[in-house]
């Protein structure tokens, strides 16, 4: 074989193997909305939430960097909001009515609060990229925590984006100041 | 390697398996010289130590993307290099044991027939001569028995396969 052809050989095999990295968060992207459907959320909604988040933890994997790194704690953060809805479902809080009010939009808020200050503790600890990181990982824990928070209807995930930010923001700003 | 170009290739090492396109050049250029004398080492024959570190090659960028930082690049190379090596090895004994074929008959050649088969011998290594040393090894490796399944392996044999006829026929004028 050419030096050049074994070159070419080499690349292809290397991004094959970044593909191949996408997958598995792709996979686990549809383990987690396996995981929601069984605990009772609608398989048409959560279907096409898991192809984005599917696309997007894909794409972000492949591409590399603190964007990848992202992934994981994006995936994890999104789960834990994601099942913050669902076990107050399973206590047998109303979701619709006063009783989603009290219970469920907060409930959203609050773990949306969570997830934006552990990514942003960790993005913070990054040498490099931690904006990326930041970015990267708030998108992911978003669209995996949608499957959850879309119980409380548009109200659960705005109010899950919104206690993101807010509870972010600050931690993101101490930490870096910290540094 | 010394001490620099081994952390070089642990950082650039690095910088490939978190998804820097940057760092494939440098460890290109790093490790396939490395890997080539690792396999040349291991292996009698350089047709297949080439085809085992060019193997070794290909699956260590395979795996890039999976390296783990803690580790050290270098013998996680190697340690691939050497297994590729150990696979081909394997191999080469089994062909062999599957090749090992009963006693030929008694020769009832005529000294005419064996005068023959002396010219043909002859002209067939003058033609030889003429080929590069990576297409004689690949013929010789072929005429031993020693084929490799590799699809590598194959397209080399065809292509010295090619060469050599179209040198036997400037000779000889015809197959």
């Amino acid at each position: 074989m050419e030096p050049i052809e074994l070159r070419h050989r080499a690349r292809r095999a290397y991004e094959l193997g970044r593909a191949r990295l996408g997958a598995k968060a792709a996979g686990a992207a549809l383990l987690i909305a396996a995981a929601a459907v069984a605990l009772g959320r609608p398989p048409e909604l959560t279907a096409l939430l898991c192809a984005a988040l599917a696309a997007l933890v894909a794409a972000l994997a492949f591409r590399g960097g603190a964007s990848a790194r992202a992934v994981t704690a994006g995936l994890a953060a999104g789960s834990g909001a994601m099942l913050a809805p669902v076990v107050l479902m399973t206590a047998g809080c109303s979701m619709f009515g006063p009783a989603s009010m009290r219970f469920c939009v907060p409930a959203c808020v609050v773990a949306g609060g969570v997830v934006g200050a552990a990514l942003a503790l960790l993005a913070a600890r990054e040498e490099h990229g931690a904006r990326e990181f930041l970015l990267a990982g708030t998108a992911v824990a978003a669209v995996t925590a949608s499957f959850g928070c879309t119980l409380g209807g548009a109200a659960g995930v705005v109010g899950m984006a919104l206690g993101t930010v807010a509870a972010g923001a600050p931690v993101w700003l101490a930490a870096r100041a910290h540094r | 390697m010394d001490r620099g170009a081994r952390a070089a290739l642990q950082r650039e090492m690095c910088r490939l398996a978190d998804g820097d396109r940057a760092a494939f050049e440098p460890v290109f250029a790093a490790l396939w010289p490395v890997l080539r004398a690792f396999a040349a080492r291991a292996l009698p024959v350089p047709a297949e130590a080439e085809d085992a570190a060019q193997c070794a090659l290909i699956k260590v960028f395979s795996r890039a993307a999976e390296f783990d930082a803690s580790r050290e690049a270098l013998p996680w190379a190697l340690g691939i290099a050497a297994y590729e090596c150990r696979t081909l090895r394997k191999a080469r004994s089994r062909r062999r044991e599957e090749l090992r074929v009963p006693p030929e008959p008694a020769d009832e050649r005529t000294s005419e027939d064996a005068a023959i088969e002396r010219d043909l011998v002859a002209a067939a290594a003058e033609v030889m001569r003429g080929l590069s040393v990576l297409d004689q090894e690949t013929l010789l490796a072929a005429g031993r028995g020693d084929r490799e399944s590799s699809s590598t392996f194959r397209k080399r044999l065809e292509r010295a396969l090619a060469r050599f006829r179209k040198q036997w026929r400037a000779r000889h004028g015809a197959d």
